[in-house]
């Protein structure tokens, strides 16, 4: 490559990157300002008295640790349960066969297209009729069911281990319940940490399910910083929202920071079936 | 046929041969244990094929029937209307118009963010140094939780303490209220395209998988960078942006986001959302939890299934040819080089 297209690669990498980047800073920037500050004009590029102060009332403002322990039980319920009913399925698809299997085979590969935002509204109507409402056991039915694309993962991974680690053990009068749990999902951390990975971030993230099923109290992280820090005639409060908000994404970007590998060959798998 | 698939497709055939062979056992035997395996299939299935039923099929049937009915999930009178709420949603200008926004929001967001995904694709796939650091923070943004990041744009675009205004004023022009009408849009256009690093990091691992050979044979035969990249590159990579383009306008046709970059971030606030940015899902929120229009809302639910299904069946149809599927299917099944790798 000459020295040109380089220097061309880096300057737009780098404009990207910048541009990229900058909705962080100034998320950032915002969480340190004093209120007085967010009327400034002309605006404060700088926090003039950068302060702690933000975070602090961020905390006490609303309940923020039982929001964000809500947000950690429901993620990892949910994770937990949805890695292993997933690895589950996806052992089934790899390693058994029976009769009718393709056409299930064929029926998970196009649910992993079906629009989740649309089946919510009716499971939230149904649920609310069954009682569910207001309490975790949505996120325990969802987790138990699996996800068709960490099936998918899962399935891929089985199919691709050695014929004779299951032959051995059927030899041994190991039935397939314990082929799976002692030889196969052992096996298997990799797509364990990714899915867990997966898994956990998207229900951290999610705002819907639990913006429709959970009152208040019992709500998560992403549902209350969406509307809990604002005056009484409701004009949000910047500053709060920004401490809160740094204090949510935080702690995924330094679980993706750790974690590249899970995060990024769940993602990439998926475009590449 | 590389050395390696031979050698693997080899292997393969003789590990079938050896699952084939009686080993000395009676016949009978081997049926049973045949008819154990596919019991054992659906024992392994049947989770997901129970959640199934019970968590996606049943809601949508469910949806179906309440869309010929009036319920408005309290009054116990849930009267039979037969096809009125259709006829509702083929006359009711809030609905057509909120389809017209959300095609054009889906023409405009899904063809710009798989371009400059591809793109970056491209770039951090170049021997440069620092590429995985590239590679890492481009993707970082599409990490971020959805409300994190709605949140975040809102801090950028508030009319008074936001940077855009800033910039905007030291360029000397004055600042606008970004998050009503008639920009709030472009907020929401440029919010989606904060996670191009979803489509850079498929692309990528699709642009990895391309073989060495294919492009120093292109080379070799004269081919520049653009013909390389346009003739050979694009169509290997086809089905990965087959497969993302689908995604993309399945997500971008049940948008909802711009409920989270409105002034009033609940699912009841719907109707704080500017007009500019009232999408066909928010239009559905609207008839729910607004209106309490159940059965209505089931309508329009279906019409958009309806519609999700149909685009995704014309897209298959009309690529077809367009895309290109020359991998070994084993070959695509291998987990993708993550972005860190020195490679």
């Amino acid at each position: 490559m000459t020295l040109s297209r380089r220097a061309g690669v880096y300057m737009i990498l780098v404009g990207v990157l910048v541009l990229m980047l900058s909705p962080f800073l100034w998320l950032g920037i915002t969480s340190f300002k004093a209120p007085s500050e967010l009327r400034a004009v002309p605006i404060h590029w700088w926090p003039h008295e950068p302060s702690l102060d933000n975070f602090r009332q961020a905390l006490t403002r609303i309940d923020y640790l039982s929001y964000a322990r809500n947000s950690l039980v429901i993620a990892g319920l949910y994770s937990v349960l949805i890695t292993l009913s997933s690895a589950w399925a996806g052992f089934g698809f790899a390693r058994l066969n029976a009769p009718g299997k393709p056409v299930v085979f064929g029926v998970l590969l196009s649910t992993m297209m079906m629009p989740q935002v649309i089946t919510l509204i009716p499971t939230y109507l149904l649920f609310s009729k069954a009682g569910l409402v207001n309490t975790y056991m949505p996120w325990v039915l969802w987790g138990l069911a699996g996800a068709p694309y960490l099936i998918f993962l899962f399935r891929q991974f089985f199919a691709n281990m050695p014929k004779e680690l299951e032959e051995a053990a059927i030899v041994d009068g190991c039935g397939q319940v314990r082929i799976f749990w002692r030889i196969f999902l052992p096996q298997s951390w990799p797509v364990i940490a990714t899915s867990m990975i997966m898994s956990f971030t998207w229900a951290w993230g999610d705002y819907l399910a639990p913006a429709l099923l959970l009152d208040d109290d019992r709500t998560t992280l992403a549902v209350k910083l969406a509307n809990g820090y604002a005056t009484p005639n409701g004009t949000p409060l910047n500053n709060l929202v920004a401490a809160g908000a740094v204090m949510y994404v935080v702690p995924v970007l330094v679980l993706f920071l750790i974690m590249q590998r899970g995060f990024v060959s769940g993602v990439a798998t998926s475009g590449m079936k | 046929m590389s050395t390696e698939q031979l050698s693997r497709s080899v292997r393969g055939a003789r590990a079938s041969v050896e699952a084939r062979r009686p080993a000395g056992r009676p016949g009978r035997r081997r049926a049973s244990l045949r008819t154990r395996r596919a019991w054992a299939f659906y024992l392994f299935s049947g989770p997901w094929i129970l959640g199934f039923l019970t968590l996606t099929v049943f809601p949508l049937g469910y949806a179906l029937w309440l869309s010929f009915t009036n319920s408005d999930g309290l009054s116990p009178r849930t009267e039979f209307v037969g096809l009125a709420n259709y006829r509702e949603v083929f006359s009711d200008p809030d609905t057509m118009t909120s389809l017209a926004r959300t095609g054009v929001f889906t023409a405009v967001t899904v063809p710009l963010s798989l371009v400059a995904g591809l793109l970056l694709a491209v770039l951090v796939n170049q021997p440069i140094r620092a590429r995985g650091l590239f590679r890492t923070l481009l993707y970082l943004p599409a990490v971020v939780p959805p409300v994190g990041a709605a949140l975040t744009f809102k801090m950028i675009f508030d009319r008074d303490s936001g940077s855009a205004n800033g910039v905007l004023d030291l360029l000397g022009v004055d600042g606008v209220s970004w998050l009503v009408d008639p920009y709030a849009h472009w907020v929401l256009i440029m919010l989606t395209l904060w996670a191009v690093g979803n489509v850079m990091i498929i692309s990528l691992a699709g642009l990895q998988d391309i073989p060495r050979e294919v492009l120093d044979a292109a080379r070799m035969d004269g081919a520049n960078a653009w013909q390389t990249f346009t003739r050979i590159t694009v169509p290997l990579l086809s089905p990965v942006l087959f497969f993302q383009v689908i995604t993309g306008v399945i997500a971008a046709l049940q948008s909802f986001a711009p409920l989270l970059i409105s002034l009033n971030s609940t699912p009841a606030g719907v109707t704080a959302v500017p007009q500019d940015n009232y999408l066909y899902m928010i239009h559905v929120f609207a008839q729910t939890f607004a209106n309490g229009r159940y059965g209505y809302a089931s309508a329009l639910l279906w019409v958009l299934f309806a519609i999700i299904i149909v685009i995704t069946l014309l897209i298959f149809r009309l690529s077809k040819g367009a895309v290109f599927y020359s991998f070994e299917p084993e070959k695509a099944k291998k987990t993708p080089r993550t972005i860190g790798s020195a490679r």
